[in-house]
């Protein structure tokens, strides 16, 4: 939650105001009274920054306070108890304030520039190293070597340091990620009036300034900027820790830290060019601090390069140990898929060999052509036969849905079929059982009727859909199967007057190993695979398949095959797709 | 009983003993006169021997297998004439084709009823 800049605004625009009072009126009292009020303002507003904008970090802002503060007492005594010793106790006021903006500039960039701040403080000591020379060159030696009693000349010259202090904290925080922040920016332009207003003090001499002159600009405006500084509510920001900030390749950057670099020569060659002062000790000193920041600075960069080589390695080592798991797990899943090859090979052969015991065995015990049999004798053996049967039936499901879970899918070979025959068929071929159990059967469709269809599976759909029909339907009853022609081809519906199916399970019984409640509470045999693989099928020859309650009881399973097969389907001829 | 089918041999080779004597026993109902084998190399040696009218084979066979010793017997041309029977477990359509394209008269697969299988063994004789 970020407070509007209305009370910040409001005090920048009664700044500007009493500073353009401030030069309309004469120099005197009340031009003093405003100047001090200003300062004493400064004071304030930063206060109730503090109070408004409720900054993490309180610290870097009283500081700016107290320097605020030391400054306004440097005013009272310079205006209200002028001495003429140098240095003035108004001096020793106003050089306090210089330490105490530095350390509120310093605990910011500390705070603001996250991990970056080793960095942004070399290259910060590289800009005010560069412009401690120029400070030294062009207004300090001459000050210092000038005329004037020592303690004049000692605070004439002690101004410029204190700019320094504070071009130094500002400059770091130039490089840091908050620079970005309308507060950064004034609390830039008060560094900066302040700077220009003291550089002018001292470069034009102490002597020639004179109360109300151009030089209190600086001074001021300096005042109420840093006041409206603390009071914009992005002062927050600055003072937040942002761990993640990237440190910016600007070109600014680039060129200031260039220019920096430059100072010594550029010093060196300009003093020897005015045939001036040319401080070849300062000069030195000032190159030799370069030099060590900026090798600090590239130590720093060629560590963090290191690293990241490093890292990149380790990256790219575990991406190769990765792509070796996946190459391993994927040989793992070809063993699994082999296994289960096998496996369904093993059912294929291990367990069909001795049900063709079973069932040959029994179906030889039950001809009579030797030996008679006792009719007791004889339904045992019928119970073998028809269990035998059963678990054949069962095998052969568990076999088919096998080949279908490992992904092959499921092959059909497709041909021009009548349907209305291969039903036909499929019901004479069910005859025997459903007069066994008392059931009538029906068959009602004319034919010829073509489709495109595997006729082996197609069969096997009819005998599942038909023996499920067999099995819900208890005599008396009914099974009917009808084909019909459809406009895209034909239907096939399979009708039982049966148990019927509870209205939730509708939607349920083509899951694999899906059993009705019903038919279990019924000990109606079955797996729970027939219909799984009746869908499968129809699936097979991209037709639907769906169930319906019977008008008056049982059920209606309607299949809707197209009468050819889309090119994709199944593993269709390419001459048979019309 | 059909007297008729007395001198009419019959082979069957399957390395399941129970499978075997199933085959066996149900032809021998029929009247066939029935030689047994064990695996391929005995079934194609006793071929040799007494040239059978039908030969039914299981393919998975030790030694040659079924498909092995019927392109034996369709290369041989004293044995050429003989129908064959594929007895298989495989059931898979691709044995089926290759079993055919071997040249095989007839196939049937495991579990099989001996009643359609006297049956198809009938059918073969009657050829």
């Amino acid at each position: 939650m970020q407070r509007g800049f209305g009370p910040g605004a409001v005090f920048l625009a009664g700044g500007v105001l009493l500073i353009a009072i401030y030069f309309a009126l004469p120099t005197g009292t009340s031009a003093d009274l405003i100047y001090a009020f200003l300062g004493l303002a400064s004071v304030l507003a930063i206060l109730a920054g503090i109070r408004l904008n409720r900054p993490d970090a309180v610290l870097p802002w009283m500081l700016f306070a107290l320097g605020g503060a030391a400054s306004f007492a440097g005013d009272v005594f310079f205006h209200y108890r002028a001495s003429a010793t140098t240095p003035s106790i108004g001096d020793g006021f106003y050089l306090a304030a210089y330490p105490l903006y530095a350390a509120a500039l310093l605990v910011l960039l500390f705070r603001a520039g996250g991990h970056h701040r080793f960095a942004a403080l070399a290259e910060a000591g590289i800009a005010t190293f560069a412009f401690a020379l120029f400070q030294w060159v062009a207004l300090m030696h001459p000050v210092l070597s000038g005329s004037g009693s020592p303690g004049t000349r000692a605070v004439a010259a002690a101004y410029p340091v204190g700019d320094l202090v504070l071009l130094a904290g500002c400059a770091g925080l130039f490089v840091s990620p908050a620079w970005r922040k309308p507060s950064f920016w004034l609390l830039v332009g008060a560094v900066v009036s302040l700077l220009g207003a003291d550089e002018s003090y001292t470069g034009l001499g102490t002597a020639t300034y004179h109360v109300g002159g151009p030089v209190d600009l600086g001074w001021l405006v300096s005042y109420v900027l840093f006041g409206a500084a603390a009071l914009h509510p992005s002062m927050r920001d600055l003072s937040q820790p942002r761990r993640s900030a990237k440190l910016r390749v600007s070109s600014w950057r680039i060129a200031v830290l260039a220019a920096a670099i430059l100072a010594p020569s550029t010093v060196l060659l300009v003093q020897w060019f005015r045939n001036a002062y040319t401080g070849v000790p300062a000069v030195f000193t000032a190159t030799l601090a370069i030099s060590i920041l900026v090798v600090w600075r590239l130590t720093g960069i060629m560590r963090a390069l290191e690293r990241l080589r490093i890292r990149e390695r380790d990256a790219r080592t575990d991406a190769v140990r990765a792509r070796e798991r996946l190459a391993a797990q994927n040989e793992r899943l070809r063993e699994a898929d082999r296994l289960k090859d096998e496996f369904v090979a093993l059912i294929s052969h291990d367990l069909r060999t001795p049900l063709t015991s079973i069932i040959g065995y029994t179906e030889l015990a039950l001809e009579e052509d030797e030996t008679p049999l006792g009719e007791e004798r004889r339904g045992y053996l019928e119970v073998v036969s028809r269990s035998s049967e059963r678990l054949l039936h069962l095998v052969d499901d568990l076999l088919f849905v096998a080949r279908l879970e490992a992904g092959t899918g499921l092959e059909i070979k497709p041909m021009e079929l009548d349907l209305a025959l291969l039903g036909a068929q499929a019901v004479d071929d069910i005859r025997p059982r459903a007069e066994l159990r008392g059931l009538e059967l029906h068959f009602d469709g004319d034919g010829p009727l073509m489709v495109e269809a595997d006729r082996g599976r197609l069969f096997q759909l009819l005998d599942n859909l038909l023996a499920n029909a067999l099995k819900f339907t208890p005599a008396p009853g009914t099974i009917e199967l009808r084909v019909s022609p459809t406009p895209t081809g034909a239907a096939l519906e399979v009708s039982d007057t049966g148990i019927g199916l509870p209205p939730g399970d509708a939607d349920r019984v083509f899951e694999r190993f899906f059993r009705s409640p019903q038919a279990v509470d019924a000990h109606i045999p079955g797996t729970g695979l027939g219909l799984f693989i009746a869908r499968a099928i129809v699936d097979a020859h991209a037709g639907r398949i769906s169930v319906a309650r019977r008008p008056g009881g049982g059920t209606t399973f309607r299949i809707e095959l197209p009468a050819h097969l889309p090119a994709a389907a199944g593993h269709a001829d390419p001459e048979l797709v019309a | 009983m059909n007297d008729a089918s007395n001198d009419v041999r019959v082979l069957v080779a399957d390395d399941d003993e129970d499978i075997l004597l199933l085959v066996s026993t149900r032809l021998r109902r029929d009247g066939f006169e029935i030689i047994e084998a064990r695996d391929g190399d005995e079934a194609l040696a006793l071929l040799r021997e007494h040239v059978p009218t039908v030969a039914v084979l299981d393919i998975g066979m030790p030694g040659l297998d079924g498909l092995e010793v019927l392109e034996a017997i369709r290369e041989s041309a004293e044995l050429a004439g003989i129908r064959v029977l594929l007895l298989t477990a495989k059931a898979q359509e691709q044995d089926v084709r290759r079993g055919y394209a071997a040249g095989a008269d007839a196939y049937m697969k495991k579990p099989f009823s001996p009643a359609a299988l006297s049956q198809a063994v009938r059918e073969l004789i009657a050829l």
